[in-house]
This record gives C-alpha cells, structure tokens and sequence, in this order.
C-alpha cells in the first residue's frame, strides 16, 4: 500500500512561494491561516537554505496521538485528515507537532480557537469525496481525481515532491547521488523515522 | 578497479570534508564562498538546538519555527507521563480516602452536639468559597475530560456526543477561570490572617492532627490542615489560572516552548490540586461530623470548635459568650 | 472509526500509486527520457524528472465539483518566463487552475504570482466602471462619457500645442497586438511620445545588445541554460524575479556539474545557491568584466579563432582593459583578484558558459555600457551563439520583450525599423495608407523623426520651461494604459508634474498609483480611471524572454465594466478620427479589433525582425502542441502533421511568410545549424566596412563583415552584407524570384527596385530565395566590440551619479552635460554637485533595489491579491547588523529612510539581515500608497486600493540617465537610515 509523503529539497528551494499561494488558490484558504510556508534558515548568510514546510503526516503522528477528542484520523495512502466536526479547537495538536503545522482561525473571544485547519494533502476530509461540505471544510480533494497535492505538482524548481514516499525518496537519493551534494530530507527523521542515506 | 573507486571517493570525501572545515571558520560576508557547499544541514541544526528556527516573510512569528522535535516529548508526557501522574494523584486520593473511611469512619463529635453554635465564616466569606469551589469543580471535570475523556468516556458516548460535551466543557473551563481567579485572589485575601503557619502548627503536626486516635491538637481558626489546604488553594490556584491565561491566549507572550511548558505546569498542578481537593472535599463532609456546617450555615457548634479549633474558640469566647442556639449576624461576632 | 476512505477507496488509491511506481521503476523510460532530457539511466532521468509528469500519465478526472469545466490556457504576464496557466471555467467563472505539464517552459511550475493568477480576475478590489475626478471625488461615469470627454480634451491639446504634447504610455502587459496598436495609435495621432515598460528596464539591454550583434534580446533560451558549463548571473536575481527559471537553472547546474557564480552586491536567494558568491560594489559591473577580461587576456584564455573571424574592434578593448589590473579592480568593486581570476577562468575555460542579467545591469547611467561590456565578456571567450552559451538576459515580463519588438519605443517604429522616412514609408505601404497622410499628422516631417522623450522623464517634460523640451510644446496630457508610476525614479518631482497635467487619463484593471499620487498631488479634476481587463480576460501573443510567441486564449470575458486593451485604443481611435485609416486591413466587430488580424497585419509588416512567419495559426497550433516540444531542445519531432520540426513558439526571426515553414530561431547567431534549422549569423548592421585612423596619421578601411565564419550549409562561404534585390542579381539568385513576388518589389520602390532589401519587401521573396540557399538574410557580420556611434563606443567606467566612492569621481567621471530625447541631461553638474556638497557624508549607504517574488512592477495588481500580499504585509530595508547596530536600527522596527535630493523621505520597516553588506542598503520597488510617511489609502476611488500599500523605493530615488536610452538609476543612489 501507498505511503504518501512530502519531501522538500532544500538544494533547489528558492523560497518562491508557489506552494503557498498554490494551496491557497486550490482550498481558497483564507488571510491568516498558512497550511504551507517556506522558512528561510541561516538567511542571508552563505549556507542560507529555504525549506518548504506543511503537514508531513507523520507515521504515528502526534497530532493525533494528543488530542483530546481523537478527531484525527489516517486515510490508506497514510494522510493524517481530521474531522473538522469533532475538533473543539484545543491547540493541543499544536503543541504535539514538530512542524507547526496546524492552524487555527482566530474566532471569538480573547485567544479563543476555531476548528484547526491543516494542509489535507488535497485530500478533503471526512465527507463524500469531492462534495461541496468537504470543499467548503477542507478544500479540494484532489487525491480523489487522481492528482497530487497542488503545492508539488507547482513546485517552481521541483523542490517539493509529493507522492508515494519510496518513489520520492528514490528521486532524491538519484538526485544527490548525481550532483553530489544534499542538505538532507528535511524533518524525515522526525516525521517518519527513517532518513534517506545517500 | 573497484578499491580505486573507493579511494576516489575517499578523497572526494575528504576534500569536501576539508572544504567544509575552511568554509566554516571564513568570517561573515567574507568574499570567497561557496554557498553549495557550506550549506546548513538538518542533523547538525537538530543536535545543536533541539530545534529549527528560521526567517519567514509572514508576521506570524510561530511559524518561523520549522522543526521542533520536542513536540514529541510534549506528546510523550501529555499522553503517558500526565496520565500516571494524574491517576495516582487521584485514584491514589481516593483509595487512600475510602481505606481510611473504613477503617476510621467519620470523625464524630465526641462530646456530642451542645446546641450552642458559633460563626465561623460569614455570607460573604462562605459565597466566595462556594463560588470558587463550584467553578473549581466545573474546571476540574471539564479539566481532566481533556486529559482522561478519551480513554474513559469517548468510548461510551461515542465522537459526536463526545466533542459536542467537550467543546461545552471547553467553553465552561475558559469562562469559569475568571470567577475562579477571582475567588483564589479573594481567598487570598480574606484568610491570609488565619494562615500564616506558626508554632502551634508544629505541635498539630507533630500529633498528625489528631486523625489517628481521639486526639485533639489545639488549633487556632485554622489548623495546619486546613492552612495546607488553603496555600494550594493560593499557589496551585495561582498557578494553574496563570499557566491557564497563558494557554488560553496562545502565543501572545511565548512561543512553542513556553506554550509546552504553560500547559505541563497547569496540567500537572491541576491533577495535583484536584487530588489535594477530594481530601478537602471528604473533610469537610462524610469525613468530620460538624464540618460541613461551616461551610453551610456558617455556624459550627461550640463542642466541634473545642474539639477541632479550641484555641480559636477560646478567642471567640473572650471576645464574646457563644449565643444561645440562635444564629447570630457574622457581624455580631466581631463586637 | 472515522476513517471514511480506507476501506471504500483504497483499491483506486492504491491504483494510483502502483501505476505510479510502476512507471517510476522505468517502464516508460522513452517518456522520461524524453521529458528530462538526459541520456541514461531511467533513475537518472529519474532524478531529474517532474514528479508531475509521472502522474501526468494517470488519466486525472475531473471531481464532481469541476465536472463539465473546460480547460484554456494562456499565459502567465507576471514575468519573462512565459509560463503557461491552466484554467478551468465553469459556467464563465475562472474555478481552478492546474499544473501545465505541457509547457515545455514551464512544465508544470509556478511561482508564487503564477499560481494566484486566478485571484487577480474575479479580485473584489478591481476598478468596476470609468470614473473621473471631479472637486476632488472620484465620480462614476459611463464609458461614452469618458471617450468624448477624453478625446475632446485631447484635441484640444492637441490644437494648442500639438500632437507631441500628449504622452502615450502603453504597457508589456498588453499582448503583442495590444502593444502594437498603442503605437500604431501614436503614429496616427502624430508622435514619438509612445513608450512603455522597456524603457525603465532593459532598453538600455536592447540598445546595447543590438548594437553590438544585431538583435537587441535574449540570444539562447532559458531551457538551453540547461546546456551550460559555466552559468554567471550579474545583476540579476532570477530566484526571485524568475523563479520558475531557476527550474533550468539548477537543474543545468546539477546535471552538467555547472559553476554557478553570482556576483552581486547581496546574497540572494539565488546566490544561496550559488557555487562562487562574489560581492561586489553596486555600480561597478563594468570594471568587474573588464577585471575579468584582464585574467582572460593575460593567461590567453580569450578564443583566437572565434575573435578573428566573427568579432570587430578586439584591439580597441585591449587598450581599455589593460586599465584594469587586479589592484585597480578591488579598489573600485572590492572583489579580491584572486576570487575574480577564479571566475574568469571557469568563464573561458570551462565552456559553454552564459551571463545573465537582469535589471542589475541595465538600470544605470551606465546601463548601455554594462551590457556592452557584457556582450564583449561572451564574444571574447567565444561564448556566443552555441548552445549552452549566450547573453541569456532575463526581461521583465511575459510581453516586455514583444512590446520592444512592436515598437512601443520612442525610437522605432514597429519592428526595429527606426524613424527615419524609409521606416515610415515602409509601414504606411503595410498600413495600406498614405505616407503624406502620416506625416500631416504629425508637427513636422523632422519631429516624426525625431526620437520622443522617455518615460523616465515625463514629468520634466511637463514641468521643463517650454524652451528646455525640443518639441511645440511641453506635455500636457498622460494616457497611460497600463503601467505603474510609482516604478519611475524622482517621486517627489513626479508629483509637480502630476498637479500641472490638463489631463491625465489611467486605463488599467486597477486604478494604480498615479491615482493615489495624483490626488496627492493636489488634482481635483482632469482625472480619467478606465477600467482594463486583465491579460486572461484578452486574447492574443506574447513573447518570453527567449523569444518564443505563445497565443494566449481568453480565459474568461472582460468582467465588470473593463474592456480589451484592444477595444479602449479602438474607441480611442474611433473617437479621434482616423479609426477607419488605422483599422484599414483590420477586422473590427462590435468596437472590438479582432487578435489574430492584428497579428496578420505585424506578419506582414514585420520582415526585419522575423516576426513574419509567426501566423495565429501556427501559434495555436503549438499551443495545442505543447506536449510534442522537447524540453531540452524545444524542438518538435520532423514528422508532426501539424508542428513538425518546429521550435516551440516559434522564437523570433522565424523567417519568411508562414507559408516558408521556418521553425523559429531558438539560439540566435548560431552558426553551427543551417538557417533553415534556426542557425544564424551576427547581423552586419551598421555598414560593411569602416575607416580606422591609424596611430601614423593613415587611414585603413577594415571589413566589418565575418571572416570565413558561416552558417551551416550557406550558399555563401564567407561574410556578406544584407540582401537586396541588387546582391540576388549580382549573385544571379533573382530569377528564383516568382512574378508576383518582383511585382510587390517593383511597387515597394518602383524608381529603384534594386535596392529593395530584405526587410521591406512585403512580398518575402528575397528572403525564401536567400533562404533557399541557405544564406540569412540580413547578412553575415562580425559583432562589435567597439559599438562606434554609442556615447561610449568602447564602454567606460563611470562612477554612479550618486556614488559613495567621491574619490573615484574625478578619474571615472560621468559623461558631460548633454541634450538627449528632447531634453537636457545633467548627471555631470548633479554628480559633481554632489561631490561639492559633501553628499556621501550625509547619505553614507549606498542605496540598491530590486524585486520580491510575490510582487511584479509597481505592484498595485499584485499588492490586491490577498494570497500575495499575506505574504509580504510591509515594505521594508534591508539593513547590515553593523549598520543597523551604529544607528540603533532594530530588525522589524520602524525607521525613516531620507534621500539626496528633495528632502525626500520615508517611513517603512527594518530588515537587518547580512543579505546586503556594510554600507549597503536595499528596498524592494513593488510598494506604493505611502508617501513620506503619509498613508494614501483614502486616495483611491472606495473599494479598489490595494490590500497591502507601503512607501515607494522611488520616493527616495534620485538623478540619472543613461545617454543612449534614458534609463534611469535606481540601482545605486545614496540614503541615510534613522530608527523612527
């Protein structure tokens, strides 16, 4: 069985922005919630790298280990979704996960939460695949049609790869093999375990 | 042929390896650089900081944060550690509670009721009590439904009635903390005067309160008991509806680890007051005959005062006789 | 529990993923291969393969949410790359985008504006109908109104003080078409004063460029980068301002093992990946080339071979760079000899190498130079006209370099053809009307061939004393359609012009800054807003920075009240009375000149550039072809019924009538293809030999056509000037010619038919024959690397007009006071002034700017769409911590930042990061609706301003202009820094 991963080059991200915007346009994500960013490391010093970061969907991910109403659930190519009906918008998922990765609009009063929103690796959530509810909760489904997540396939300089992790993983590893050099997969170890020797 | 290759590569190796060691040490903006080569590396950010933090063109500053594995450890002790903490506490309490019940029953009054009856806290002091108490309790539940509801009632009610009552709970627990702050800060207040630990404290202590056997320490207002009841209440209230505002609004004063240890601090002290306050709770009902109604009416009978507060009685009396069964205005007491 | 997808679907999920990494273990290795353009191994090609295009294979379907939705596509505007978007509309509305795995250019990618286009259609924040000004409130009026109004008024300047009083500033964002009758509409109306976007980015690249080889654009391409060996980017940051560039880019530097050098005064995104960052001073690229040069001729690294055969004026630049020793060269730039020998070395030896540039380069006062000496970089190390090789300049959108072409310039007409009578005569036969007629319109036969005033300038040529501006009159009138004011130099001075203006007119999809600094400016009426639709709402071609035509259909119909570029200059026409002559051999229907017509017309016009052979059908074609390109390549397979052997878009010149089947040009000067293929030659432009004087007193006539240097399969072994109906006689080709072809020669120029050359025959018949024998038209010349008639023939550093280096001005000084386009230059007496009164002292750094990825231009488009502009919320500086740390700057606080001229100031953020060095400060130019410290934002008519406004970069811009274009200086200025 497939096992969806993301993995982001950091030897060819340019800190375009693509994936983020791209996301935004597939889901319509609205101002102040950022299923995906590009962080800047070492920024304008020589060894600078920009990594592109969103959910990873973890294998045991923690997001879902800690929360408390149990909302989140794995789908068989391995995406961690949730059910936005169930989240009682706590952060605690926050908290579990290594890469900032859920996000939660501001409604209410003082810092009061919203239902977590999270990068769904397009694929929808909890309703009938491609209906208008799981759009208007979660986005696009677009693993449903038989695509990849969007931010990917848009990627400027084919930095971000999505897809079954053995496949991208084998990408990398050809690539670094081939150039020579590679600052690793980024957040592998802490999203699934394992790294890419290479 | 296959020996020279790896030699080949070993020295490829070692001169990048070399290039690394002269890259590193060129001071900043220094002219000669290779940007490819002496780029940043997961591995060794990971090692160095246990975290990876970054530059992001958004003005949400959490997000700059790109790594940060101790998320993992927040997982392990919210799930595990937080759990065993918890249940100790608290079945722990209980159990210790239900042998001692059976073992010692209520504390009765031993010289039985006189019918004579003193103030002990006036309207006011008895509704701040019950209003913090009555929150506290609401906190309490709703509190440890994050912690324990999924284990123990999810699978019961089931996901929708389950996040319908949770997230009921969790409006119940973020509105009821102002009340509840407010009562820990007028508890403060108003009975910090009978608190401060003393002498008599360590006698108290030292007959262990009297609970085993038919002792009765002398005790002024508050015994050392009732003294260690009231500190939780001001520390640990203090403590938990401090790391409470800090969760309650994320990020406005910390980051990812502030926000970690804000809810390990309240969450450990929450199982931990509610253990402490199961004890309070047995006390002051099935476990002393004549305690509740301190809280209750608000007048203790004189034989429950001399048995469990003689000094304070004897205060009480210098001032003014005790009544004669009738209850009598707080107010009255003072003159 | 939850899991609703597992057990359903998890057959088609697995499905998908088998087939997947079925194909990924190399069962279609012929697709990959081909998609990647390597040879090897399928996991080799593998690793260099779009993810995309392995999915690409499944047959995606549509969800139930897009069922029924059709697919169109055009062309993303937001830079030079020529990306294609994908766009799926439902019921007239713009629903989705997809990846365009087609596209060999951009294969799938975007950056962050090309994937957010679809926000800038259905943008809440859009200008809905015409408004005008009226007591200082923007008013609603309809578009009747506002054409009579409009045209009225105009003719009224008209009449009082001529057609030159009124500037025509069109855009790159128009398509071709568009473009082409903004000019066509200036040359009805009677001026030079036609303009756009180019001239404030890479004229001075076209101007230089051209003359020195013949074609003032990009010669490779940016997929042909992949080729390189050695790629160096010199003032150009293409992370940022051409992302999906970089998608070659790192790529070529991957496969080929490439250097990949960035010189730069930052360190950029791109430089972040560089293999050899090199920081320079800003303003000293010129001695950075000629430092290089000196290694390349001290070692003997300069090709011998190349030089003598295709290269003119080799000891004229030996003189100028034996000037530049190491020693000298680290004075004037920093940059350590030993760091620049290193570069030098990769640059000659290890070949093919490229530079790019960007606005780096161009965006000085000596902008022309720079490029020159670029250009004179690649020719002596034999660096052009081969794959993997080249001047690969990065233009700043996707139709900067069609709108050049199209002659939206001050200088030419349409097409490179000049201004002079033989130009005009030439598009008055394409234009089927009368020569006379066009010059009656105009003032005078001398103004019509007159170069206009720039952009740049605009506001002094309305400002000026009536003297200072050599023309009737100064200018009364703005049209602007489409372009940014707040991307010009001098802010603070363009706002004098904006009060005296009678009329100023904005046609864009947003109401953009001339808007809000208009009202700024004090205007209470004289103010026209017309809604234009964006470019997914038009149909039509645009050129990529490589050259390639690519047809863009209309994704959906103009929305609101906008309309076509090409309806508002119809109306226009229309209003102004010569609609009927422009619109001659143009279908109109309902106000609306139809696209491929207008293309009909430049085919037929436009032989000098090879613009002729581009028919609409053909660019559909490739459109609808896009998968069969090769990446590498972007060659078609021969045996294609429909686009076989073509290169994609057809890069210009695609020789001949479409009928001749060329297919497009992909490496200009390549002499290593027959022409037929695409090869080429260096363009004798500028005579066939010139007279030297020599040191004795003597003179010598040099040949300045090529040395036993030709295209593959010439019929002509050697160098020959351009063909003319004399040189087919003479070389006995004209019987090749048909009838009909020697009956349109005979009309051309019926007293002298001989000297119709290949460029103004409407018929192409010189060209097929000159083809036929596999010989290019325009001849076979050496390029020069002494550009004799330029200000600086042999380019020269000048120091900048503000520089901090005072020390250097005497020895580098800027050239002398001079009249240029109409107007007075004086960068001489403001540099010198500057350096009288102690500037540097009081604005000690040196002031850069340049692009961010999210943003293009003056922004106001972009700065409206949410998805961008969440991403960039606050114009910024970028600041040195040690600059920072001496001023108590702190990273995200507020400071002032003041200018050397006009007391200019602003207020925006800090950014102290070691992007830039000591000394050096840098702002990105996208922001506008601040000034000095001023919100704007109740400026703009209610509802359309921008999301995100900020302080503009040109606020605190100052003096300078390139003498041979105009360009202005906003690369390197002074400034001073204050926390606020």
């Amino acid at each position: 069985m497939a096992r969806m991963k993301f993995l982001c080059d950091a030897d060819r991200c340019i800190e375009c922005n693509a994936c983020v915007t791209a996301c935004k346009n597939e889901h319509e994500v609205p101002w102040g919630i950022n299923r995906r960013r590009v962080v800047t490391l070492n920024d304008g010093k020589p060894g600078e790298r920009s990594i592109s970061m969103a959910c990873m969907h973890c294998t045991d991910a923690p997001c879902a280990a800690v929360c408390p109403v149990n909302c989140f659930y794995t789908t068989a190519d391995a995406v961690v979704l949730h059910s936005k009906d169930l989240c009682i918008g706590c952060g605690y998922c926050f908290y579990a996960c290594p890469f900032g990765a859920p996000q939660y609009p501001k409604v209410g009063n003082f810092g009061s939460r919203g239902k977590m929103d999270k990068c769904t690796y397009c694929a929808g959530g909890p309703e009938a695949d491609g209906s208008k509810e799981e759009y208007e909760k979660y986005g696009a489904n677009r693993l449903a049609e038989g695509k990849l997540p969007l931010c990917a396939e848009m990627c400027s300089t084919k930095s971000l790869l999505a897809g079954d992790g053995e496949i991208i993983a084998q990408i990398y590893k050809e690539r670094v093999m081939k150039r020579g050099y590679g600052s690793g997969a980024w957040g592998w170890k802490t999203a699934y375990r394992e790294t890419i020797e290479s | 042929m296959v020996s020279f290759a790896r030699f080949v590569r070993a020295a490829v190796g070692a001169c990048a390896l070399l290039l690394l060691v002269v890259a590193a040490p060129a001071p900043v903006g220094a002219q000669q650089v290779n940007p490819t080569a002496s780029s940043v590396k997961e591995q060794q950010l990971l090692q160095e900081l246990n975290r990876i933090q970054g530059r992001v063109s958004i003005p949400d500053e959490r997000s700059g944060v790109l790594e940060q594995p101790q998320g993992r450890q927040w997982r392990e002790f919210h799930n595990v550690t937080l759990r065993w903490i918890g249940g100790i506490a608290i079945i722990g309490m209980l159990a210790v509670l239900v042998i001692f019940y059976l073992t010692r029953g209520m504390v009765r009054l031993e010289s039985g009721r006189s019918g004579r009856t003193l103030v002990r806290f006036n309207i006011y002091e008895r509704f701040v009590h019950w209003m913090t108490a009555t929150c506290f309790i609401i906190l309490a539940i709703s509190g440890l439904n994050i912690t324990f509801g999924r284990p123990l009632l999810l699978p019961l009610i089931g996901f929708e009635n389950f996040s319908e009552w949770s997230l009921w709970a969790k409006y119940a627990h973020n509105y009821l903390s102002f009340p509840f702050t407010i009562g820990v800060v007028l508890i403060l207040l108003m009975w910090i005067g009978g608190n401060i630990p003393n002498k008599v404290d360590v006698e108290w202590l030292k007959r262990g309160g009297g609970i085993v056997g038919h002792d009765h320490p002398p005790a002024y207002r508050f015994n050392a008991g009732q003294k260690a009841v009231y500190w939780i209440v001001v520390i640990g209230g203090g403590l938990v509806a401090a790391s409470g505002y800090v969760l309650m609004f994320p990020f406005y004063t910390t980051g990812i680890e502030g926000m970690q240890m804000a809810q390990i601090v309240h969450s450990v002290v929450a199982v931990l007051f509610v253990a402490a306050m199961i004890a309070h709770i047995y006390i002051g009902t099935i476990g002393m005959e004549g305690a509740f109604e301190a809280m209750g009416t608000g007048e203790v009978d004189v034989n429950w005062a001399r048995e469990h507060h003689s000094l304070w009685l004897d205060e009480q009396m210098a001032r003014t006789g005790p009544n004669d069964g009738r209850p009598q205005p707080a107010t009255a007491a003072a003159e | 529990m939850l899991i609703k997808r597992t057990h359903q679907h998890s057959p088609r999920q697995g499905s998908v993923v088998e087939s997947l990494a079925a194909r990924a273990g190399g069962l279609d290795r012929r697709s990959f291969l081909r998609k990647s353009g390597v040879a090897g191994g399928a996991l080799a090609a593998l690793g260099t393969m779009p993810l995309g295009s392995v999915r690409k294979a499944e047959a995606a379907k549509a969800g139930p949410l897009t069922e029924g939705a059709t697919i169109r596509k055009s062309i993303c505007t937001h830079c030079s790359v020529g990306c294609t978007v994908t766009a799926e509309v439902l019921n007239g509305v713009w629903i989705g985008q997809e990846p365009s795995w087609d596209s060999p250019i951009n294969r799938g990618s975007h950056c962050a504006k090309g994937a957010s286009v679809r926000e800038l259609v259905h943008s809440e924040r859009r200008l809905r109908y015409p408004m005008k000004l009226v007591g200082g409130q923007w008013t609603r009026v309809s578009w009747d109104t506002a054409i009579n109004e409009i045209g009225d008024k105009l003719q009224a300047v008209r009449e009082k003080s001529g057609p030159d009083s009124v500037y025509w500033l069109g855009s790159a964002k128009m398509t071709n078409e568009g473009a082409y009758l903004f000019r066509k509409l200036g040359a009805f109306w009677g001026t030079n004063n036609t303009d756009h976007q180019a001239r404030i980015c890479h004229s001075t690249t076209v101007t230089g460029v051209a003359n020195t080889w013949g074609y003032g654009a990009m010669t490779n391409s940016y997929n042909d980068i992949r080729n390189a060996k050695t790629q160096v980017v010199l003032g150009g940051n293409p992370a940022e301002a051409h992302p999906v560039s970089l998608q070659h880019l790192l790529e070529g530097k991957e496969l080929q093992k490439a250097n990949f050098v960035v010189i730069d005064p930052r360190l950029t995104r791109t430089a972040a990946h560089a293999t050899e960052y090199v920081r320079m001073r800003p303003g000293t690229d010129i001695p950075v080339l000629y430092g290089m040069m000196w290694h390349i001729l001290q070692n003997g690294w300069e090709d011998k071979e190349f030089i003598r055969q295709r290269v003119y004026g080799f000891d004229d630049i030996k003189k100028e760079v034996e000037k530049w020793p190491p020693e000298e060269v680290e004075r004037v730039t920093g940059i350590p000899g030993e760091q620049l020998k290193r570069v030098a070395k990769m640059f000659a030896t290890e070949k093919p190498a490229t530079l790019i540039w960007a606005m780096g380069q161009t965006q000085k006062t000596v902008g022309t130079a720079n490029v020159r000496a670029s250009c004179i970089a690649l020719l002596m190390t034999g660096n052009v006209g081969k794959a993997g090789a080249g001047a690969n300049i990065f233009r700043g959108h996707d139709n900067v370099q069609g709108a050049t072409d199209v002659g939206l310039d001050i200088v030419t007409l349409p097409f490179y053809y000049g201004l002079a009578e033989g130009a005009w005569k030439h598009w008055s036969r394409v234009w089927e009307v009368d020569y006379d007629f066009l010059k009656s319109r105009f003032d005078s036969k001398q103004i019509m061939e007159t170069p206009g005033i720039p952009l740049t300038r605009w506001f002094e040529a309305v400002t000026l004393p009536k003297d200072q501006v050599a023309q009737k009159d100064t200018v009364k009138a703005v049209f602007v359609q489409g372009h940014a004011s707040n991307s010009i130099t001098r802010i603070p001075e363009s706002l004098n012009g904006l009060k005296a203006l009678e009329l100023l007119v904005i046609a864009d999809p947003h109401p953009t800054t001339w808007a809000s600094l208009a009202v700024e400016a004090g205007r209470k009426d004289g103010v026209y807003i017309l809604p234009v639709a964006t470019q997914f709402e038009c149909k039509g071609s645009r050129v990529a920075s490589n050259r390639s035509l690519q047809w863009g259909e209309q994704i959906v119909k103009p929305i609101f009240e906008s309309k076509d570029d090409l309806e508002v200059i119809y109306l226009m026409a229309k209003k102004l009375g010569f609609a009927d002559q422009m619109f001659k051999k143009i279908k109109v229907e309902n106000n609306l000149p139809e696209a491929e017509d207008v293309l009909r017309e430049m085919n037929r016009g436009s032989w000098s550039t090879g613009y002729c052979g581009q028919s609409p059908e053909r660019l559909k074609a490739h459109m609808k072809n896009q998968a069969k390109f090769d990446m590498l390549t972007m060659r078609a397979p021969k045996d294609d019924p429909e686009v076989g052997g073509d290169y994609y878009g057809l890069p210009w010149p695609c020789w001949g009538s479409p009928e001749v089947k060329h297919p497009g040009t992909p490496l200009l000067y390549n002499t290593n293809l027959h022409v037929m293929d695409g090869g080429g030659t260096f363009r004798p432009r500028f005579g066939i030999e010139r007279e030297e004087k020599l040191p004795d007193g003597t003179t010598r006539k040099v040949s300045l056509l090529a040395d036993g240097s030709y295209s593959l399969g010439s019929g002509i072994q050697d160098g020959y000037p351009e063909f003319t109906l004399a040189s087919l006689k003479k070389l006995g080709w004209d019987s090749e010619l048909t009838e009909a072809e020697m009956a349109v020669i005979n009309k051309v120029n019926p007293a002298n038919p001989d000297t119709v050359s290949w460029a103004l025959d409407l018929s192409g018949g010189i060209q097929r024959v000159a083809l036929a024998h596999g010989c290019v038209p325009y001849g076979n010349g050496k390029a020069r690397m002494n550009a004799f008639g330029l200000p600086d023939p042999i380019p020269v550093h000048r120091e900048p007009i503000y520089t901090p280096r005072v020390d250097l001005v005497a020895k580098y000084p800027t050239l002398p006071d001079a009249k240029q386009f109409r107007m007075p230059n004086i960068g001489f007496s403001v540099q010198k002034a500057a350096v009288e009164k102690g500037i540097a002292k009081q604005f000690p750094l040196i002031l850069s700017s340049g692009r961010l990825v999210e943003y293009e231009g003056g922004g106001e488009e972009t700065r409206t769409n949410p998805w961008l502009a969440e991403l960039q919320q606050d114009m910024f500086i970028e600041i040195n911590p040690a600059d920072a740390a001496e001023r108590g700057v702190k990273d995200g606080g507020w400071v002032w930042v003041t200018g050397a001229e006009n007391n200019s100031r602003a207020r925006m953020k800090a950014l102290v990061t070691e992007r830039v060095g000591k000394g050096v400060a840098w702002m990105p130019f996208h922001f506008g609706g601040w000034f000095a410290g001023k919100d704007l934002r109740g400026n703009y008519p209610k509802g359309t301003d921008p999301i995100v406004l900020g302080e503009s970069a040109n606020t605190i811009t100052t003096y300078g202009y390139d003498p041979a274009t105009g360009m202005q200086e906003p690369k390197v200025t002074l400034c001073q820094i204050a926390a606020a």
